[in-house]
């Protein structure tokens, strides 16, 4: 059975996605950013990013993530809805009355900051202060976080967006660490596993993020049983990883729960063999990664697809950080601390 | 409304061609000279987005608006702004919050994961019933409110066309813990248990009814209760072995509330089953017997001193050999 990954059919597959995506995905309107964030990351990953993005591409993908940039005016009143859009079909920057009708996202300003860093952007244009103003809006009495005002909306996928926003533009002061820490820590549930709020089942996605926030807030040691979390993490791979007890391998989660193992320290605990015949069944003649074997492809299920085969593969591969869907290299280069590993 | 019937035909006539429409000047998407992942639209949504945009904008407050936004939202529903607009034009407008929960119920099935439609829904869940009204009614009472019946069945019919949906279950606890419906969840959790015994989203629901309902931080596990869930779970696991579940339930239970109890009430009742020739060989082979040997192993070793541990980390090794196996 193959356990190579078609590295140049999926390459094709994000090219073609970044010129354009279906109509068929207009529900993915308001989150336009991160789709452009996973292509790149896919496309990082397998080593391809500069053969298929021009310098001249890579400046005008450079261009369009700064036109979603909603900067501060100065208010109090549209502090909280400061950074990156998940896209551009929201209310023009200087026509809006009604100031949430322009609004930035955490999970739109974390796609943004990870695009501009691999497109090979200096942040030289974010405008720092009002974004790391933002978080401290945003972060609840809980101590987790919104993603925007206005929404009932608040768990660990932001902390998660708080946090590597944070590492990235190297500045903690939106962000209350030992409130988010003492989130995650009741989220951590019997089981090992962890979840989005108390006593919810525990979900891989959730793992995630509460593991990749308390890594890079460097309180991994904050986890009440660590051996039980990895447990948990590992038991979730019978041939690739699923994403909760008892339901079917997803390809998406063998970056989320695989990430989470690498972080837990739990890398030569893996079934690396299986985890990889796994994704390539996931693989589509079209190029991408789908959800399933014998479905039809995202960016989302390829990119993170990618990431953890290459978890599982290191040789052959560009390093990727599990805490932040860069390249490692990348990582070191910029000196993001709070992304190095242990 | 945008759709004319005309000889049994839909056609979609354009806001553009609409007199109720025909004061507001709509704005494009600016998407830049070079977009990037641009999505290609439908004519009617880029249209309505143009529309929708410009309403939004200016922040205006009308039926035109509310109806708008629902279109732009069944078309789009992660649309995260439409639908805090949304919410501010029922409230400024005084809507019938009934009538948009029904609403929200017809386009749900369209959208059935999106966090914002489940957030929406229980955002104005108190609104339409404050729970400070239920406080004197019993819970037979309670669950026979017409706002509550309601919101039971539609996250029921969820459930029952997908019995996993992570949202429909988190959705129940937050009804359940706003109304105080207790009694009904677990009857609803053994149910559910019943239907698919592998129904890990039904597990966790059993372990938030038993231990969530707490005035006090911290929920006491006493030993009737403990011997009740553990022969529980053991009922469960005789009907397949090889199900995470029940095992995962009952082990993190005492681990984290009475982990005494692991090896002084769970283990005589797993080597009972062990032990029993009709399961004997089913039980044995599944990792989660093993795993479970393990973690009551080792909770007994941290409670014995350091010279009493030799028959007990005996245990444990061979039963880590299986596990290895």
């Amino acid at each position: 059975m193959a356990t190579q990954l078609a590295v140049d059919s999926h390459a094709r597959y994000f090219a073609i996605c970044l010129r354009g995506l279906p109509h068929q995905m207009t529900s993915l309107d308001a989150a336009r950013m991160t789709f452009v964030q996973l292509c790149l990351v896919g496309l990082a990953a397998l080593g391809k990013l500069d053969e298929v993005c021009s310098a001249e591409e890579k400046k005008q993908m450079i261009e369009w993530i700064y036109a979603q940039q909603v900067l501060s005016d100065g208010t109090e009143l549209s502090a909280a809805y400061c950074g990156f859009r998940g896209g551009s079909l929201f209310g023009p920057h200087d026509l809006c009355d009604y100031v949430p009708a322009n609004s930035a996202n955490v999970a739109g300003t974390y796609s943004a900051l990870c695009g501009l860093l691999l497109l090979g952007d200096d942040l030289s244009r974010v405008d720092r202060p009002a974004i790391v103003d933002a978080l401290r809006c945003l972060q609840q009495d809980s101590g987790c976080f919104a993603p925007h005002p206005s929404t009932t909306e608040r768990d660990p996928r932001f902390i998660y967006c708080a946090c590597a926003i944070s590492a990235i533009l190297d500045d903690w002061s939106g962000v209350d660490k030992d409130a988010a820490v003492k989130y995650i820590v009741s989220c951590c549930n019997p089981d090992g596993g962890m979840t989005q709020a108390p006593f919810q089942e525990s979900h891989g996605g959730h793992l995630y993020c509460c593991v990749a926030s308390l890594a890079l807030m460097g309180r991994l040691d904050a986890i009440p049983d660590r051996q039980r979390t990895l447990r948990w993490a590992l038991q979730r791979q019978n041939c690739g990883y699923q994403g909760r007890v008892n339901k079917p391998a997803d390809s998406c989660y063998s970056f989320w729960v695989g990430a989470a193992v690498e972080l837990l320290g739990g890398h030569d605990l893996v079934d690396a063999g299986a985890v990889s015949a796994f994704l390539v069944q996931c693989e589509t003649r079209f190029g991408g990664i789908a959800k399933f074997p014998d479905e039809f492809p995202d960016p989302l299920h390829a990119a993170l697809g990618i990431v953890g085969f290459t978890f599982c593969n290191p040789d052959g591969f560009p390093r990727m950080s599990p805490t932040l869907l860069l390249p490692e290299s990348l990582v070191e280069r910029l000196d993001i601390k709070a992304a190095r590993r242990a | 409304m945008v759709r004319i019937v005309d000889n049994d035909e839909e056609e979609w006539l354009p806001m553009s061609e609409q007199e109720e429409w025909s004061d507001v000047v709509p704005i494009p998407q600016d998407d830049g000279r070079n977009p990037v992942c641009p999505i290609a639209y439908t004519d009617e949504y880029r249209e309505m987005t143009d529309y929708f945009r410009a309403i939004m904008a200016a922040g205006e407050v009308s039926q035109r608006a509310f109806e708008l936004s629902g279109r732009v939202i069944d078309a789009n529903a992660a649309h995260y702004t439409a639908w805090v607009y949304r919410k501010k034009l029922i409230i400024d407008l005084g809507l019938d919050i009934g009538e948009e929960l029904r609403w929200v119920s017809e386009i749900s099935g369209r959208h059935i994961k999106n966090y914002q439609l489940w957030h929406h829904r229980g955002a104005l869940l108190p609104l339409l019933l404050d729970p400070q009204d239920v406080g004197r009614l019993s819970q037979e009472q309670r669950v026979l409110i017409p706002a509550i019946r309601d919101e039971l069945r539609f996250v029921g019919e969820v459930i029952d066309n997908d019995s996993k949906n992570f949202h429909a279950w988190s959705h129940r606890q937050l009804v359940v813990r706003s109304y105080g419906l207790w009694d009904q969840e677990m009857a609803y959790v053994e149910t559910q248990i019943n239907q698919d015994v592998r129904n890990n989203s039904a597990w966790n629901q059993r372990y938030f009814v038993l231990t969530a309902n707490q005035s006090t931080d911290d929920f006491v596990l006493t030993e009737d209760v403990a011997d009740r869930e553990i022969a529980y779970a053991v009922e469960k696991i005789k009907l397949a072995p090889n199900n995470e579940s029940p095992w995962s339930y009952v082990i993190g239970l005492l681990v984290r509330h009475a982990p005494a109890m692991l090896y002084e009430r769970l283990l005589p009742r797993i080597n009972e089953l062990a032990a029993d020739k009709d399961y004997a060989v089913a039980v044995t082979s599944t990792p989660f017997y093993w795993s479970a040997l393990v973690d009551i192993y080792e909770e007994r070793a941290k409670t014995l001193d350091v010279d009493e541990r030799g028959d007990v980390e005996a245990f444990a090794s061979e039963a880590c050999d299986s596990l290895a196996e």
